[in-house]
């Protein structure tokens, strides 16, 4: 390749991802060269405004036709730009709270890693929403996971994560090998690492052979992947990482990097398994295994839901609840209506905003009280009236309760399930039963903030980046609730129903 | 009517207003509270008005478009709509005004009345509601709303216990209702009332299916009118404050359930089946609770079990076809029971207990909760020219009219008990000596019985827009323009009025004969039917029931999948990496055998995918 076609290429395309890779750069010099003294907090403000510039950028890509570049490993299409955005909005909330975040035992000397860290894992999710090729795929799942095991294991000083941190990289390497042992069989067979070029040469397979190693690949990058979702069979480290991770990255796990891992599932699973025809060649292989999605979809939402009905710890309790919402997302993914991608991306949206405001308060009371009990909420209603209004909503939110963004997520995928046909209603019954389920647990929270007195009146002290948070995600889980027609708008007018996501 | 949508909206500034500011408003809340309820009442006397005259206004809005379907938000003012928002506007605005007297000097007096104003918003939305979605989202909201209302004392154990329980089961009927309301969505294509009913009326949903929905749907309904089986909430609910019992549990939320039957009438009414399976449930809750009101002790039980006994009847109405029956029992019952809730409050503001065991002889003591509290016992217990005795008999009409025989016995039955029970409870309370320790009772202030003597009168005139004396004027309004809906008023013999009368009357005599003069012992039933009385008093064990068969499964469930997770894996796990340890003999912590199990999880869960895909997709035999 000469300089030629390297800088013929449409590199603006790229201009997100470049504004976070300078940044993280840059971070890393200053950690380097600034002296002690100085207050890392700066270089957060700093990565803030990189997430910041870079979704302007975005913004800015927005009108532009679907291209690729470096041939065809990282293309814009609207899927691309549509998850980016959440994946940076996520990020800009979670580094708000990342910056506010001060455990007992001090976080000074690798607060600065923290943030490049943060800013590197980052990039690998958003490349891993634009690649149009499985090595780059892998690169950016990689490069999100590895940043995340040593963030998880930041407070070096402190036993659990510790623990989290080791537990994360030994279940993250199985499902690595999972995962690239699946996508070593698609090579296998095509001859290419090409989403686009793979797609086009298993359209035309017909050797039931080869369909039959297609569909192993299919189960080992599914099973592979499910790692980065916290779904069955892959969602036993959740518990014990979030527990011990610092909050903020227990946020970034449950929230930006679970929107990578659907991300790259949609991507794989789409744009390759539907091509792939069975049986007489009418349906296409993701169809024809829907009944296994759907299965591990069901059991993602039992075990997620029954088993945080005996969690005390809040931490835990909310990982099991992601687990609980990995599995309503599948169920989108398993009926894969024509509003799929809508569905999904809204659900995330709401996700995003719900989850990360619960994390917020949740950050705050363990920070103060030392301790991750749930007793901690109980009278929070007196202590501080806006920080238990607001955690009720997005509780309320989580539980799915009308007038929240939630339940029109969840409204959502369940006419979703329910308008295809053959129609999923097995799928959406246990969705319903499992989510009143959860209202067991979720309503707990609710006893604890509304119903018992609290053990000590002091009131919270409320730093501004964590209230910006709070406020935020309040305004939005109950505006997008109200209005949810504000988000269809904006994924009608700019992404076109993912048209552009096949060619 | 355009602005009919400001009405929930005054409440909702309430609670905003209050849950800001209400920390420095102290006990002034109660100002900004009854103030913006009273704007909602005035308004909606004027829709009312306006309705009596004019037509039915609907407004629609865009609300949401996934894919090809949308959906819409508005608001409609039709009869039955017009006529809930002055009965929930008045309720909610004489219970603000009641409550500023019965919560003085509460540490969180502000914060109860952004709660009465949350719940309040939640209800006359609900009622405004134009289509199935709507309904349900606020359906859902005055959930919350009364979660957080009957929770209110969370120092005390049981209301908190009270609390969780009447939001769990009535979610239990919610799930009904869901389900019900997205099978219709995919029936019709619309969540709007008006397009059900039309393709109902067409013949484009099979009969089955209008059958399946409707008995979901009055799922939903059970659960929030407290009707058998899950009635057992409604009681636990009276946990909470005396105010909320009277605007919750008289007049609002279980009517809730009644108004979406009436609602929803034209598609029951397309269904046999459906209408008889109302039916049924309604009387069997009436006479099943009545008679367990005869033994509860606590005055506010018995009034919630009369609660659930009187919700059955406007079910048994609907049922029958009698709709302006139960629309016009839902009304007055609306008013003498929060009169009976807010007089029974007043008694217990005035001597701090609730069980009637320990009063008597408060008739002169409390000079106007007394013969206040008469007028609400005697509107219950259908004694003639009262409002219960007009609406009761048109629900027994209506049950003969449509030949359901048995069911109309069973309903003259319970009001022969709801006399009885209603009356003992009087007796017991303001008859006969006064006991010693109730020296300092006093009348409660004005803003306390200043409610209770609007509902009084309103509990005994409100009878007379539907007589068949008078004029079946209510009724005639309410079905106007709607066949659906069955006849305004249903012609009956005159020998029910006379039954209904005797039966009524027969049953105060015996509450009079063993409870104030006491020629008849009290113990005379008790002693001669023990076994039967301890079910009865035990509320024939429904609670324990459920304890043992929903709490303790769920319990077991939770605990199996934990034991699979946490022994069976495990235990399969440490018999491989227990010959690895005990090689290694590595005592680091981390290495405790779990991150294998989840790896073997994972591992395991491939395999049996794997599995599974090669036995049944075939492709091992292509």
């Amino acid at each position: 390749m000469d300089l030629e076609t390297l800088l013929s290429y449409e590199w603006s395309l790229m201009g997100p991802e470049f504004i976070i890779v300078i940044a993280s750069v840059i971070l890393t010099l200053l950690d380097l060269f600034l002296p002690k003294k100085f207050n890392r907090r700066m270089l957060g403000w700093f990565a803030f405004v990189a997430v910041l510039a870079a979704i302007v950028s975005l913004l800015g890509l927005l009108d532009n036709q679907v291209g690729s570049i470096l041939h065809d490993t990282f293309r814009l299409d609207s899927f691309a730009k549509a998850f980016k955005l959440l994946l940076l909005v996520g990020s800009a909330l979670v580094l708000l709270l990342a910056i506010d975040y001060e455990p007992k035992e001090g976080l000074t000397e690798y607060r600065g890693e923290f943030f490049y860290l943060f800013l590197t894992g980052l990039l690998g999710a958003m490349i891993m929403s634009s690649s149009g090729d499985l090595i780059t795929l892998f690169v950016g799942l990689e490069l999100l996971s590895i940043s995340s095991y040593i963030l998880a294991g930041l407070r070096k000083k402190n036993l659990k994560s510790n623990e989290s941190a080791m537990k994360y990289v030994i279940n993250g390497s199985i499902s690595t090998a999972i995962t690239l042992f699946g996508m070593s069989y698609l090579y296998g067979i095509t001859g290419s690492t090409n989403l686009n070029e793979m797609s086009g040469m298993l359209r035309t397979l017909t050797d039931p052979q080869y369909t039959y190693l297609l569909g192993l690949a299919f189960f080992m990058i599914f099973v592979g992947l499910a790692f980065k979702l916290a779904s069955v069979p892959f969602h036993m480290w959740a518990p014990d990482v979030y527990e011990g991770a610092p909050t903020p990255v227990t946020a970034f796990l449950s929230v930006v990097s679970k929107i990578a891992g659907f991300v790259i599932l949609i991507r794989i699973m789409v744009s390759i398994f539907s091509s792939i025809p069975v049986g007489d060649g009418t349906i296409p292989m993701l169809f024809d295994l829907q009944d296994f999605i759907g299965f591990l979809a069901a059991v993602t939402m039992i075990l997620g839901n029954v088993v945080a009905l005996r969690q005390r710890n809040i931490k835990r309790l909310f990982a099991y609840s992601s687990i609980a919402h990995a599995g309503y997302i599948l169920v989108a993914f398993t009926a894969m209506s024509y509003v799929m991608f809508d569905s999904i991306w809204f659900y995330m949206l709401a996700y995003v905003f719900m989850n990360l405001g619960a994390f917020a308060i949740i950050q705050l009371i363990t920070e103060k009280e030392g301790s991750e009990d749930i007793g901690h909420f109980a009278g929070l209603y007196r202590r501080s009236p806006i920080l238990a209004v607001t955690m009720a909503v997005f509780i309320l939110s989580l539980a799915g309760i009308p007038g929240t963004a939630g339940f029109i997520g969840k409204l959502n995928i369940f006419l979703g399930a329910l308008m295809v046909s053959p129609s999923h209603y097995v799928l959406a019954s246990i969705m319903i039963a499992t989510t009143v389920v959860s209202y067991f647990y979720y309503f707990g929270i609710m006893t604890q903030m509304f119903f018992r007195p609290a053990a000590e009146e002091t009131k919270l002290k409320l730093p501004a980046g964590t209230n910006a948070v709070i406020i935020i995600c309040a305004v939005a889980t109950i505006l997008l609730g109200v209005m949810p027609q504000l988000a269809f708008d904006f994924l009608q007018t700019n992404f076109n129903q993912f048209m552009d996501f096949m060619g | 009517m355009e602005n009919a949508w400001l009405i929930p909206l005054f409440p909702l500034l309430s609670f905003l207003a209050l849950l800001l500011f209400g920390k420095r408003l102290k006990e002034a809340s109660a100002y900004v509270g009854i103030l913006l309820t009273l704007a909602s009442l005035v308004f909606s006397v004027i829709v009312l008005v306006g309705r009596l005259t004019g037509a039915t206004y609907k407004l629609e809005a865009d609300w949401l478009q996934i894919g090809d379907l949308q959906l819409t938000v508005g608001f409609e003012v039709n009869q039955l709509n017009a006529l809930m928002l002055v009965i929930v506007s008045l309720v909610s605005f004489l219970v603000h005004t009641y409550s500023k007297g019965y919560m003085h000097g509460d540490q969180r007096f502000p914060v109860f009345y952004a709660y009465l104003g949350l719940f309040t918003f939640a209800m006359l939305g609900l009622v405004l509601s134009p289509n199935l979605l709507q309904t349900y989202i606020f359906w859902e909201l005055v959930g919350v709303g009364s979660f957080l209302l009957i929770g209110f004392y969370f120092n005390k154990e049981s209301a908190k216990a009270a609390a969780k329980k009447a939001f769990i089961m009535t979610r239990i009927g919610d799930v009904g209702l869901f389900i019900g309301m997205i099978l219709l969505f995919w029936q019709t294509g619309s969540f709007e009332y008006d397009e059900i009913f039309a393709s109902v009326h067409a013949g484009e949903v099979s009969g089955t299916m209008i059958t399946l929905t409707a008995i979901l749907i009055f799922i939903g309904a059970v659960g929030k009118s407290g009707q058998f089986p899950l009635h057992t909430w409604l009681p636990d609910a009276m946990e909470g404050p005396t105010p909320v019992s009277a605007l919750i549990h008289a007049a609002t939320m279980v009517a809730a359930g009644v108004y979406l039957v009436a609602t929803m009438f034209p598609l029951f009414a397309a269904s046999e089946t459906a209408m008889s399976t109302v039916a049924i449930v309604g009387a069997v809750t009436a006479i099943f609770a009545a008679t367990i009101g005869l033994t509860q002790t606590d005055i506010k039980r018995v009034l919630a079990y009369s609660t659930v006994s009187q919700l059955g009847y406007m079910m048994l109405a609907l049922g029958a076809a009698g709709y302006a029956a139960g629309v016009f029992h839902l009304m007055t019952h609306a008013f003498f029971k929060a009169l009976l809730f807010l007089a029974a409050g007043s008694v217990i503001h005035a001597v701090h207990t609730q069980d009637i065991e320990k009063m008597g002889g408060l008739w002169k003591k409390l000079s106007f909760t007394a013969p206040l509290f008469l007028i609400g016992t005697l509107a219950i217990s259908g004694v003639p020219l009262f409002s219960g005795f007009f609406s009761k008999d048109e629900i027994l009409i209506a049950a003969w009219a449509n030949g359901n025989y048995i069911l109309f016995w069973l309903a003259v039955i319970a009001a022969f008990f709801t006399a009885f029970y209603m009356f003992r409870l009087f007796f017991m309370v303001f008859s006969g000596k006064a006991r010693s320790e109730m020296k300092n009772v006093h009348e409660s202030p004005v803003s306390m019985t200043g409610p209770m003597i609007v509902l009084g009168i309103l509990a005994v005139v409100s009878g007379y827009v539907n007589t068949p004396w008078f004029g079946t004027f209510l009724g005639d309004w309410l079905v106007e323009g709607n066949e659906a809906l069955g006849h305004g008023h249903i012609e009956g013999p005159a020998w029910i009025m006379i039954v209904a009368t005797v039966v009524s009357l027969a049953g105060i005599y015996l509450a009079y004969l063993m409870y104030s003069k006491r020629s008849i012992s009290r113990d005379w039933f008790t002693s001669r039917a023990p076994t039967l009385y301890s079910i009865v008093v035990n509320k024939y064990f429904i609670d324990e029931i459920y304890q043992t068969t929903i709490v303790y499964a769920t319990k077991a469930i939770s605990l199996f999948l934990r034991f699979i997770e946490m022994f069976l894996v495990n235990g399969l796990v440490q018999l491989v990496t227990g010959i690895v340890r005990g090689l290694g003999k590595t005592g680091a912590k981390l290495q405790n055998g779990q991150i294998q199990t989840y790896g073997t999880v994972a591992f395991l869960g491939l395999a049996v995918l794997l599995l599974i895909f090669a036995l049944t997709g075939g492709y091992l035999n292509g």
